[in-house]
């Protein structure tokens, strides 16, 4: 199976250097990237689908990793690369002159040259929490979708049955390759995913694997191939204008209630909750 | 009833420090890319160091205070490591960071030393104990690698690089512990070519353990007619079960282990009462075969380099958790107003951070941390150039081995020394939330104990500084050294804020390189009882010159550096701290290292002077 992971870099929530808006704009200097995290679980999921997990070593099937940004997001490439993808394109943008809808059209040009059996995608980048960028590429490729996968099972190379994550519980459904789908935090539990290459009694660690340390240094020898957007896509304006940004308005102090009575009393007349 | 300990993990460092050092400071790109590191780039580096980062995070980390807690277990005559240590083990091998500066021919990736010891750092400073087990199968694989026959290398060497076998260094015994030469253990020769082993040894490091399927002890035995003292010493492979050529496991080997230490820290690192041969039937080989014999103690010294580099690692690597972790507190824990308020109960209570004393602490802990971090890795580095001139320049190579010798006990000892100080500061910045177990400072004191006293004393590396190394090349080591300092404090005298603090470390070398003759003339006039009194005080003045002047260039860097960047970037604050550090340590400490040396010229000796009855009348 081959299978394309398309990643997103975003600012690494835990440092400690926020993002800070300048009149009206993001202030991205300083900023530590990281992979965001969906696009993580989702080269995991490939990885996993294209392997026998008793020797990942060896990959059965081909996994390509794509990014949209400048130079530096090589970086992030390279790291999907030491995991075990088997090679990377940088689609050269600069970051603001992207949106989702743009995305997802120059991911269809690249889709329909590099004629991939499945294209899996994080549910979100953690950054905008847009969650579109899978369903755009879906429709435009006319494609089978399963969104927010906690589970899949591939027996063949023609179908999968993804279980979606929904209110109140999952959702099967078998979807026919090729197709998109759109992974959510479950699909890296150690029995998420079943591929046909790994026995059933395989369990993976929890979470993403660790890149080992000759996997790290082989990564600079896999192909990293450099692609313009503009051979993607014919019509690069933006549909999202951004008109400002302003960060959400701080909380306000809590008060003290003298006695269980009053919080109830409040909760009841004030909050109107219970 | 004990509460049940949570594998939470406390590890904190600061990567952004590690790459000034390798990249801004000591520029490592310059041997990057050159053989014999032509695998390595500045990327595979930073993300190695991240790697290993998140790594040690998620698996070594939370098992810091779990070791602490279980400790390790004798059963059925075997060790047990505390929960989760094996899994640890193994995944650390499959990563392969334990063999990162391992030759490719052994299966490692070849690093340079500066990348290999910030390696160590993470490993070491997120569980210390654990940390261990690998660095001593590392060390004695690395003994077998030097000075093996051909057959040893091919089957030991890969498989202790791989962990699929454990080391130890047997060296201590009851009554050889400092003086290693009274060790009583003997080794008999056998028809075969092997020896049998017979004798005690204390204190040893992972001497069992049920991590990997067998141990592979390094064993120092006298044999039989030998002469007394270090000549007489002879270094054998002991191996826990005996193998076949092939490496197939066979019988045991009459190894056993006699008890088990209760210890003040490094709680889950097995410290054991080995015992060879109560059946008389352990057998030996010696390292590099029959023409070795005696040689034992000459092959421990040419490895020991590594390993008291390791220990002077341990030291800052538990320093900087410390003082990370208190410097998280101090953000966070309220107590007081300001000082500016004090007469004003309603004022506002502050974090402790913005109390003088506190931030004093802080700062200072912070220049040590950082200072020795950079002394260890200019010590990396040096062996770094001496790899990569070894063969086409053999001045560079004399240069940089004479730096590496020269710095060594510095390292170990300084590293271990002040290791152990910031850990006490970072209690004491706390308040009484580090005295509990609550907070991971008061494990972090205990285990980092236990590095001013194993690989040899501080005091024995203080002795080796002066009574080898000063004269070592005819004194050319030191000299260049000293020189090396000079040609700082010419070039920097005059800059603009960071002037004075480079005048006060050029009295500073001068001050040095005057104890230094004042220890010659000790020798040379026969006062050799004042060398022993004074040489753990000329080198903490030796250790304190080093780090002023690492900090200072880092800090001359971080000046230039800081003009380019924006105001609101995070490296502007990096620098600044930078900056800081460096003009603390020249104020606070420096001075310091001329006092010392008054102290030195006072040829004090009321401590030799003093009647062994004076001491105490109890
Ligand atoms: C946790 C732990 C792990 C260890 N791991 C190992 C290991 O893996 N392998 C191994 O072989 N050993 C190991 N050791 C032993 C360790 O190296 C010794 O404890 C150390 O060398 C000191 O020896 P000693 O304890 O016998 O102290 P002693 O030699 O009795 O020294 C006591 C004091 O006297 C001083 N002193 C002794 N002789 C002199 C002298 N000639 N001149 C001036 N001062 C002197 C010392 O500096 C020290 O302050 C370990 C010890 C511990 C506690």
């Amino acid at each position: 199976m081959k299978i394309l992971v398309p990643l997103k870099r975003v600012a690494d929530p835990d440092n400690a250097n926020k993002v800070k808006v300048n009149g009206g704009k993001l202030e991205t200097t300083g900023l530590e990237w990281k992979p965001n995290p969906f696009d993580e679980y989702a080269v995991e999921t490939a990885l996993r689908l294209t392997e026998n997990g008793t020797n990942p070593k060896a990959r059965q099937g081909e996994v390509v990793v794509v990014t949209f940004g400048p130079k530096d997001t090589e970086t992030t490439l390279r790291a999907a690369l030491a995991t075990g993808a088997d090679r990377a394109i940088r689609v050269d943008a600069a970051d603001d002159a992207l949106d989702g809808d743009l995305v997802a059209r120059a991911l269809k040009a690249l889709v329909e040259k590099e004629k991939p059996d499945l294209v899996l995608l994080g549910k979100q980048a953690v950054d905008g929490d847009s969650n579109q960028v899978g369903q755009l590429l879906a429709e435009y490729l006319g494609w089978p979708q399963a969104t927010f996968a906690g589970s899949i099972q591939s027996e063949d190379d023609k179908s999968l049955v993804v279980g979606r994550e929904v209110d109140g519980g999952t959702l099967k459904v078998r979807v026919t390759l090729p197709a998109v789908v759109s992974v959510d935090l479950r699909i890296v539990a150690p029995n998420s995913v079943r591929g046909k290459h790994t026995p059933p009694t395989h369990a993976y660690a929890d979470g993403v694997r660790f890149a080992a340390l000759m996997a790290i240094m082989a990564a600079k020898k896999k192909p990293l191939a450099e692609v313009k957007l503009a051979d993607l896509a014919s019509d690069t304006a933006l549909k999202i204008k951004y008109t400002g940004f302003e960060l959400p308005p701080a909380r306000k102090a809590g008060i003290k209630v003298k006695a269980v009575s009053e919080l109830v009393d409040k909760l009841k007349n004030e909050a109107k909750v219970v | 009833m004990t509460k049940p300990v949570q594998a939470i993990n406390r590890y904190k460092a600061d990567l952004r420090e590690m790459f000034f050092l390798l990249f801004e400071q000591f520029r490592v790109n310059e041997v990057l890319g050159k053989a014999p590191y032509e695998a390595w780039g500045e990327e595979e580096v930073k993300t190695t160091l991240q790697e290993v980062y998140r790594w040690v995070r998620e698996v070594t980390g939370p098992l810091n205070v779990v070791g602490d807690t279980h400790g390790c277990k004798l059963e059925g005559g075997r060790v047990i490591t505390p929960p989760g240590f094996k899994d640890a083990w193994k995944q650390l091998y499959e990563a392969g960071w334990n063999s990162i500066g391992v030759s490719p021919d052994y299966g490692g990736a070849g690093s340079p030393a500066a990348v290999q010891a910030l390696v160590l750092e993470l490993l070491a400073g997120s569980n210390a104990a654990f940390a261990m087990y690998p660095g001593l199968a590392h060390g004695a694989a690395e003994v077998i690698q030097h000075f093996g026959t051909p057959e040893q290398k091919k089957l030991y060497c890969e498989r202790m690089y791989s962990g699929k076998w454990g080391g130890t260094m047997c060296l201590t015994e009851p009554h050889a512990g400092t003086d290693v030469g009274s060790a009583k253990t003997t080794a008999k020769k056998n028809a075969d070519g092997s020896y049998t082993i017979t004798g005690t040894k204390i204190f040893i490091s992972g001497g069992d353990h049920d991590l990997a399927e067998n141990v592979i002890h390094l064993v120092l035995a006298r044999v039989d007619g030998a002469p007394a003292g270090t000549k007489g010493l002879t270094l054998f492979i002991v191996p826990r079960v005996r193998t076949s050529e092939d490496g197939t496991l066979g019988q045991t080997n009459d190894v056993a282990v006699g008890a088990l230490e209760h210890k003040m820290g490094i709680n889950g690192s097995a410290t054991c009462v080995l015992v060879f041969g109560e059946n008389e039937k352990c057998v030996g080989w010696p390292v590099g075969g029959e023409e070795k014999i005696n040689q034992g103690m000459a092959q421990m010294f040419k490895m020991m380099n590594t390993a008291r580099i390791a220990v002077g690692v341990q030291g800052f690597a538990v320093a900087s958790t410390a003082y990370l972790n208190a410097l998280e507190y101090a953000r966070e824990r309220k107590q007081g107003s300001s000082i500016t308020h004090w007469k004003d109960a309603t004022a506002p209570r502050v974090p402790i951070m913005q109390h003088a004393d506190v931030r004093r602490m802080l700062l200072d802990m912070k220049a040590r941390v950082e200072g020795l971090r950079a002394l260890a890795v200019k010590l990396a580095f040096h062996q770094d150039q001496v790899r990569v001139h070894s063969g086409k320049d053999e001045a560079q190579v004399a240069y940089h081995q004479g730096q590496v010798d020269l710095l060594v006990p510095l390292v170990k000892s300084y590293g271990s020394d002040q290791g152990f100080r910031v850990c006490e500061t970072a209690i004491q910045t706390y308040g009484g939330a580090g005295y509990t177990r609550d907070y991971p400072v008061e494990q972090y004191c205990r285990d980092a104990k236990i590095f001013s006293i194993y690989e040899g004393t501080n005091h024995i590396q203080a002795m080796d500084l002066v009574g080898r190394k000063l004269g070592q090349a005819g004194g050319a080591n030191l000299q260049s050294f000293l020189g090396d300092v000079a040609k700082f404090v010419a070039a920097h005298s005059g800059h603009a804020t960071l002037g004075p603090a480079v005048k006060a470390l050029g009295a500073a070398q001068e001050a040095v390189g005057g104890s230094a003759m004042r220890l010659l003339m000790w020798f040379q006039s026969g006062q050799l009882a004042l060398v022993p009194l004074a040489a753990n005080r000329f080198l903490e003045m030796m250790s304190e010159l080093t780090v002023a002047w690492l900090l200072l260039q880092g800090a001359v860097i971080a000046e230039e550096a800081r003009a380019k960047v924006d105001a609101a970037h995070p490296d502007h604050a990096f620098y600044t701290g930078k900056v800081q550090a460096a003009l603390y340590f020249t104020r606070n400490v420096l001075p310091g290292v001329t006092h010392k040396a008054e102290l030195m010229g006072a040829e004090d000796k009321t401590a030799i002077d003093i009647p062994d009855a004076a001491f105490a009348t109890v």
